[in-house]
């Protein structure tokens, strides 16, 4: 493939019972890009991301990632693919420490089996040094390496949303999904997590695409938006061209003539 | 955290006084302690093991199995069968005479051991592929369910099992070296698998399944090794129990016994070790203990006429007690540790300290 297409879904639609939650949902994200999706509560943004990660089977669509039809797999191997994604309400393992949760996240590139491993032969014992190393140096890149041994659930909740992005990270993977990293935060927090987002785009060489109701993160980060409503994309296009969109303006802020 | 030097020196100290104890007792009779009380210590070793393999499931992996009678029965069966001789299992067998390949079918105990942790093992893997789809209480139920068919087979199984007479003869192997080996060898594993890459799958599962997945775990796999260890540990457990009670028989296999070992594991605090060794320890050693409320006491113009059963009903309400005020059991899931100690009596002086002073 020419045009380095990572992800893209071909009107990917869910229905639950008679409800429609995401309709018609084509989105692509290009190598490098960082794309948005915003919309209300209740557009379908997440939906949309579990069905990209295989928590949801699509009713119809396809989600396509470099080019392989992967609708239909469990997360696992969505995730073996080199998709990570965070999680809206911070799902880190809370009782563990903020480098075991890194640890795990490279677990599935594992390969001794599980007797090697609990014996301890050389090639487990190689690769649980790798895995070591590996964690980490990422923990210091994304500056948590002093708090390695503090438990997760013990980190402000700013650090834990990066502690979620590191362990995302630790997967390698080639597309990473935000799911409202900005949530709860306050402005200096949201501000550091918007320079995070862009720096590890490079650090990382990765795609991002993102789920975001903080409006200034999402105009200073994104490449392009897509804007959806009960389900329906209602824009997309450029920062710029979104924002004066009369029809975003419409479902965020209601009809003008109403005010 | 780390571990101070004076932690590990009184580890070392206690785990030499542990074998110095056990050798004393095994082969010098020390403290003239009797054959009863060598009994109950080791058939708490015994339950400590079972315990230990229902922990990893419960415990580690966070799911909700109380399998454990199941194959527990397996390995004492397959450990008895094993184990008594030919000629007594012609004996023994009075209503139909025993199939023919297994009457001359023998092994040394520790293969019949290892025989019955595969055999149990191997039903783990069956059994698992229906319930490690169920989640939570569903698990529960169906583990339990299929502990209670495994039971009825042997029940029934009269050419094989001998029925509800069960098996008697079987030889004793099981001495304090055993015991306490067997144990040992449990928890050397179990540390090992902890802190393992897999053990830490095992952790993230329990911690939060979806976030587990989305990290690249494969769930039914990860949870079918974990349930297949503990079969194996459990089958290990039933095998020294048969050999050391000497006789077995379907009833012992009972869904009660699937509540007495988890109790341990509440007790003793899940996800932890030590805890389960200690939970095990104390619920046997009280149910023996306990028995002086069984029997009739003279105390001054007071005549307590004993009660049979009545150990249960006093074990019951300290049980609740202890559950009430230490919720997640003894120990947690963190492992006991002098440093523990330490921390604890340090905060005890701290907070009476800050009384004294405010």
């Amino acid at each position: 493939m020419a045009d380095a297409n990572i992800l893209k879904t071909e009107n990917l639609t869910i229905r639950f019972g008679g409800l429609t939650a995401v309709e018609n949902l084509n989105v692509d994200v290009n190598k490098g890009e960082i794309v948005a999706i915003i919309g209300p509560n209740g557009a379908g943004k997440t939906t949309a991301f579990n069905m990209i990660t295989g928590v949801y089977r699509p009713t119809e669509g396809d989600v396509l990632f470099e080019g392989n039809k992967i609708n239909g797999k469990r997360p696992d191997q969505i995730a073996h693919l080199g998709i990570a994604r965070t999680f809206q309400n911070i799902r880190l393992f809370k009782e563990l420490t903020v480098l075991e949760n890194v640890l795990i996240a490279n677990h599935l590139r594992v390969k001794s089996n599980i007797i090697s491993s609990v014996i301890r032969m050389p090639g487990a014992r190689r690769e649980e040094k790798q895995m070591l190393e590996n964690s980490l140096e990422l923990l210091k890149e994304v500056g948590l390496a002093e708090l390695k041994d503090e438990k997760a659930q013990n980190l402000p909740y700013g650090l834990q949303r990066r502690l979620e992005i590191a362990r995302a990270l630790a997967t390698k993977p080639t597309l990473l999904l935000l799911d409202e990293p900005a949530a709860g935060m306050n402005p200096k927090e949201t501000e550091e997590l918007s320079e995070f987002i862009t720096e590890i785009r490079e650090k990382f060489d990765i795609s991002i695409l993102l789920i975001e109701h903080h409006m200034q993160l999402v105009m200073d980060i994104s490449d392009r938006i897509y804007v959806l409503e009960y389900g329906k994309t209602i824009a997309k296009g450029i920062p710029e061209d979104v924002q004066s969109d009369p029809k975003v303006i419409k479902a965020y802020l209601g009809e003008e003539d109403e005010g | 955290m780390k571990k101070s030097k004076l932690n590990n020196i009184l580890s070392a100290i206690s785990l030499v006084i542990l074998v110095v104890l056990i050798v004393g007792i095994q082969q010098f009779g020390l403290f003239g302690i009797n054959t009863y009380v060598i009994g109950v210590i080791k058939l708490c070793c015994i339950y400590a093991i079972c315990a230990l393999s229902m922990n990893i499931v419960n415990g580690l992996t966070g799911m909700f199995s109380l399998g454990q009678p199941g194959f527990m029965a397996l390995g004492a069966y397959t450990t008895g069968l094993l184990t008594v001789s030919a000629q007594d299992k012609i004996e023994i067998y009075k209503i139909k005479p025993i199939v023919g390949w297994l009457a001359n079918l023998n092994a040394p105990f520790f293969i019949a051991l290892i025989a019955g942790g595969i055999v149990a093992a191997f039903a783990a893997f069956l059994i698992g592929f229906p319930v490690l789809r169920l989640k939570g209480d569903y698990l529960a139920i169906a583990s339990l369910g299929f502990s209670e068919i495994i039971r009825i087979f042997i029940q029934n199984g009269q050419s094989v099992t001998n029925g509800t007479t069960g098996l008697i003869r079987i030889p004793g192997h099981v001495n304090l070296y055993v015991a306490f080996g067997a144990l040992a060898l449990v928890v050397i594993f179990m540390v090992l698998l902890i802190n393992s890459t897999y053990g830490r799958a095992f952790k993230a599962i329990r911690e939060d399944e979806i976030a587990a997945e989305a990290m690249g775990i494969n769930l039914f796999k990860h949870k079918m090794f974990s349930f297949i260890i503990s079969g194996f540990i459990a089958g290990i457990g039933g095998g020294l129990l048969a050999s050391h009670l000497g006789a077995i028989s379907p009833d012992v296999f009972k869904f009660t016994l699937a509540y007495e070992i988890l109790l341990m594991v509440v007790l003793g605090g899940q996800g932890s070790i030590s805890g389960s060794i200690v939970g095990a320890f104390i619920v046997r050693a009280a149910l023996e203990w306990l028995r002086i409320v069984d029997n009739p006491i003279k105390l001054g113009p007071i005549n307590y006429p004993g009660i049979s059963g009545m150990r249960m009903v006093v074990f019951s309400v300290v049980l609740m007690f202890i559950i009430l005020f230490w919720s997640r059991g003894i120990f947690g899931s963190e492992e006991f540790s002098f440093d523990r100690i330490f921390r604890f009596f340090k905060s005890k002086k701290s907070a009476r300290e800050g009384k004294v002073n405010g």
